[in-house]
């Protein structure tokens, strides 16, 4: 278990939007984003009831209104828990941040939705908020605070992979990354590819170009370089790299080695917790034995 | 870096899936009608799988036993408390869906589990 060194509420009850892709697939991830909010002393639990964001690269595509109706399902649930929804995949916090924007300013976009939602009993009144989880850490925790509970420095060097939707405000969720996993000790490599798209919405109308020119290329340079992990934040993401592990694996005989980790993993290993606290070792396509035994050795 | 093969086989499987999910495959349709015109349906063949899945489940994966299990491993509840576990908030979706007409546009016959075209 982690050493606390410092908590304290920010007064405001979040709930974490878990999405599709990571209680699927990451429940590492889950559970290190739960230690270290717990940690950090954040009002924090899930968000239930949760049905998928949904997609805005394929919903909105279809039909606009229709991305605009489901996903306000989520956020009058939001509203009837009374929390501020946290996404840490990119793709649900675009998808909810957006229709939330867009049924503040089009009032008549609120009245299409709200007779839509009637029918299952639910409203949206405009009363909650959407925050990504790096906003959450650096806004409203603070980096002086995140510094203060890392008590084990991580001697690595890491890829990052911050993903297209959380450069919807500028730089502003990037720095937040870069400086979050700094704080933990971390040394981020920067390479030529690092704003490169994942390929995840191209994946549908080019797998090709998604896979080995977008996602590809990166994964490559992480092998090229010898890094200890590649970070990410979006679930999203995840499912592509995880996509693009195998299709290497299947179709052309390439194994990476570089491990996929989430930085919520990174963090909580900063704050003192051990790979075994949130399961790090299992269900991952590429297995961070290497990086564990790294972590051990205090290398 | 490019690609080698022509094509992915992953992907091929998801177009499968989608046509599978399909009742009137148009460019089998035409073999038999040459002249009826084909239209584009409101939702992709390649998305239709991942559609079907939403609108089973309420979210793009199934939660089975080996993620239930991959879960208590990780040290969380076996079940997240998405709509996986909370069905009244899979059956407001679909009451949307059905409501605001979505459904009927895109062709979706909820019994049959298969889009129309």
């Amino acid at each position: 278990m982690g050493t606390k060194v410092s908590s304290g509420s920010t007064g405001t009850k979040y709930g974490y939007f878990l999405g599709c892709v990571m209680p699927a697939k990451m429940p590492w991830a889950e559970k290190a984003t739960f230690l270290v909010s717990k940690h950090l002393g954040l009002d924090f639990d899930y968000m239930k009831e949760t049905v998928c964001c949904v997609r805005p690269g394929v919903w909105k595509a279809i039909n606009p209104d229709w991305w605009l109706t489901l996903t306000s399902q989520n956020l009058a649930t939001a509203e009837k828990q009374n929390i501020v929804i946290v996404d840490s995949c990119n793709g649900c916090y675009i998808s909810h941040w957006e229709c939330l924007q867009e049924l503040k300013e089009d009032p008549e976009k609120l009245e299409m939705v709200n007779r839509n939602l009637e029918k299952a009993g639910l409203k949206v009144k405009l009363s909650t908020d959407v925050k990504h989880f790096l906003q959450v850490l650096y806004e409203d925790v603070g980096i002086e605070k995140i510094k203060a509970n890392v008590v084990k420095p991580l001697n690595i060097r890491i890829m990052r992979h911050i993903g297209c939707h959380a450069r919807k405000h500028d730089e502003r969720f990037p720095m937040y990354f870069d400086e979050i996993m700094r704080a933990t000790g971390a040394t981020i490599v920067d390479t030529p590819y690092d704003k490169t798209c994942c390929g995840l919405l191209l994946y549908f109308a080019d797998p090709k170009t998604s896979i080995f020119e977008r996602i590809g290329v990166k994964m490559q340079t992480a092998k090229e370089l010898d890094i200890d992990a590649y970070a990410l934040i979006c679930s999203g993401c995840y499912d592509q790299f995880e996509r693009a592990v195998k299709v290497y694996k299947d179709e052309k005989g390439i194994a990476f080695e570089t491990p996929i980790v989430h930085f919520s993993e990174l963090l909580a290993l900063s704050f003192g917790y051990k790979p075994e606290d949130f399961g790090m070792m299992y269900c991952r396509p590429i297995p961070p034995t290497k990086l564990i035994q790294k972590l051990k050795e205090g290398k | 870096m490019s690609g080698d093969s022509d094509r992915i086989k992953s992907w091929e499987k998801l177009l499968e899936a989608g046509l599978k999910a399909t009742e009137h495959n148009q460019d089998e349709d035409a073999k038999m009608y040459p002249l009826r015109k084909q239209f584009r349906p409101a939702a992709p063949n390649i998305a239709k799988a991942s559609l079907k899945r939403d609108f089973e489940v309420g979210l793009v994966y199934y939660v089975g036993d080996d993620v239930e299990q991959d879960r208590a491993l990780c040290g969380l509840e076996r079940k997240p408390p998405t709509a996986h576990t909370f069905k009244e908030a899979l059956e407001r979706k679909r009451k949307i869906l059905e409501e605001s007409g979505i459904m009927k546009e895109l062709g979706f016959d909820k019994k049959k589990g298969y889009f129309k075209y």
